[in-house]
């Protein structure tokens, strides 16, 4: 937005109605346990990323408050802050202080993280010779490496092969038993069926179903089978 | 913070044969031409006028190239904003710490040129990375600013290049502070760029520390500043993520 715009909009609010509002999430409410984890599902632009964001302290809610216990990470994009003219473990280094490591347990974790991805061959390579498949399993190797508490996951795991998948559920499973907690976002039902136990169905910003994730799954298939429900937004 | 700011400076230089020795060859090269050029070319009143202007253009650059690219810090990052929560203050400091790196080489290539242009420096050049913090902090507090509201309006970007040229004549650069007509010269020797100029010009000519009316002026406008910056750029950070 110019600063011509702004004016040229606040003469235009005043004669002519401002425009609508629009509450992209409202009244939601859930709550989880330890060890829990939440699907998160519903038609695109329910709001599904922005309750992600909201939880991810991205963005601030306008009402309504967030009470968690533990440390949160992120994974809504993958790879944030990569660059392509860097070498692998420098690009390693940068994402997992961004994914808030400490500098000094980078260089411990280095291994590990490197390993997981399955690129102890290209480790000193230039990021941008590696296949995007490659770039996507580096970045989920450091989230997941992130000590936290809680893993906010968004349609992320839908990427890379079978076995990197099969790899990355298995360590989730792994988190749960230690008591963390994962907010995963998909339209994969199946996914969210076999791995969450708690379900939150979003229409409109709203919530129309939580609870266990199977009758979570289900509401929003009779929704789809038989239409949405013709709320007014607002 | 400080590896966002290492991989801002590794970045620069990738790619490019002679690497990080771009990063003096540079600042030679152009100091060079300008002592070139300021020697023989240009004949001014000022005696050794060569290293006065190169004094003056070293705070200068530092200041105009490090604010210049601190606009870009968030609007050039959405998903370090959008994706993922650092504190946005981080964002724009590793910005101009990538800067003050750049500058502090700088100094390796200016102090022997000076010398060799036959300034007589002593002791109190010491007090050089002094000024450079002052600076720094000054950089930061007006980098604030123009990030944040680069993001709400783009115009800012345009505005601080026409700011920046007026700035550039505005401050003693290629003449002396006291060629200005004494009733502007209050107003005038508020500026902030103009007391570090001053300060260091005095330093490495006149073999004095800066004074108390230096040093006050700059605690006192860079102090505010620093407190403008903070607010507007706190007041705005809770749009940024809906803004980008």
């Amino acid at each position: 937005m110019t600063i011509l715009e702004h004016v040229a909009g606040l003469v235009a609010a005043s004669e002519a109605r401002s425009y609508e509002e629009l509450w992209a999430l409202k009244s939601i409410r859930f709550n989880l346990e330890r060890g829990e984890s939440l699907g998160v599902i519903g038609p695109n632009g329910s709001g599904k990323s922005t309750l992600l964001k909201v939880l991810a302290r991205v963005m601030k809610p306008d009402k309504g408050a967030i009470r968690c216990k533990g440390t949160i990470a992120p994974i809504l994009e993958l790879g944030i802050g990569f660059h392509g003219d860097l070498t692998v473990k420098e690009n390693a280094k940068v994402y997992g202080v961004i994914m808030g490591l400490p500098r000094s347990q980078m260089k411990r974790l280095m291994g590990p993280i490197i390993q997981f991805a399955g690129l102890e061959k290209f480790e000193d390579t230039k990021l941008k010779h590696l296949s995007s498949g490659m770039q996507i399993r580096l970045g989920f190797s450091i989230a997941i490496e992130s000590a936290a508490d809680i893993f906010l996951v968004d349609e992320a795991l839908t990427v890379g092969d079978m076995e990197f998948r099969e790899k990355c559920l298995e360590r989730f499973r792994q988190f749960k038993k230690e008591g963390k907690n994962i907010i995963l976002v998909s339209h994969t039902l199946d996914l969210i069926r076999s791995f969450c136990e708690m379900g939150l169905y979003i229409y409109n910003g709203e919530t129309r179903a939580f609870g266990p994730s199977e009758e979570a799954i289900q509401s929003y298939l009779d929704d789809v089978s038989k239409g949405f429900p013709s709320t007014v937004r607002g | 913070m400080v590896v966002l700011a290492e991989k801002d400076f590794k970045l620069r230089y990738r790619n490019s044969v002679l690497g990080f020795v771009w990063s003096l060859l540079n600042p030679l090269a152009y100091m060079v031409i300008l002592t070139v050029v300021f020697s023989f070319l240009l004949h001014s009143s000022v005696p050794n006028y060569a290293p006065f202007v190169l004094t003056a253009l070293f705070i200068w650059r530092f200041f105009q190239i490090a604010t210049s690219q601190s606009l870009y810090s968030i609007v050039g990052n959405p998903s370090l904003v959008t994706r993922v929560y650092i504190p946005r203050t981080l964002i724009v400091l590793s910005s101009n710490l990538a800067n003050l790196l750049g500058s502090s080489l700088e100094v390796i290539v200016l102090l022997p040129l000076l010398i060799l242009l036959g300034v007589h420096l002593e002791v109190h050049a010491l007090f050089l990375p002094a000024i450079i913090l002052m600076e720094f902090v000054l950089i930061f507090a007006i980098s604030l600013l123009l990030a944040s509201l680069n993001l709400k309006y783009r115009d800012v970007s345009q505005i601080w290049d026409i700011v920046i040229q007026l700035g550039f004549f505005l401050s003693p650069i290629v003449y002396d502070e006291n060629s200005i007509p004494t009733r502007y010269q209050f107003l005038y020797s508020l500026n902030p760029i103009t007391r570090l100029i001053e300060a260091t010009r005095g330093m490495f000519f006149q073999q004095e520390l800066p004074g108390a009316r230096d040093l006050s002026i700059i605690f006192l406008v860079i102090g505010l500043l620093l407190l403008v910056g903070l607010a507007v750029f706190q007041h705005l950070q809770a749009g940024f993520a809906e803004e980008l």
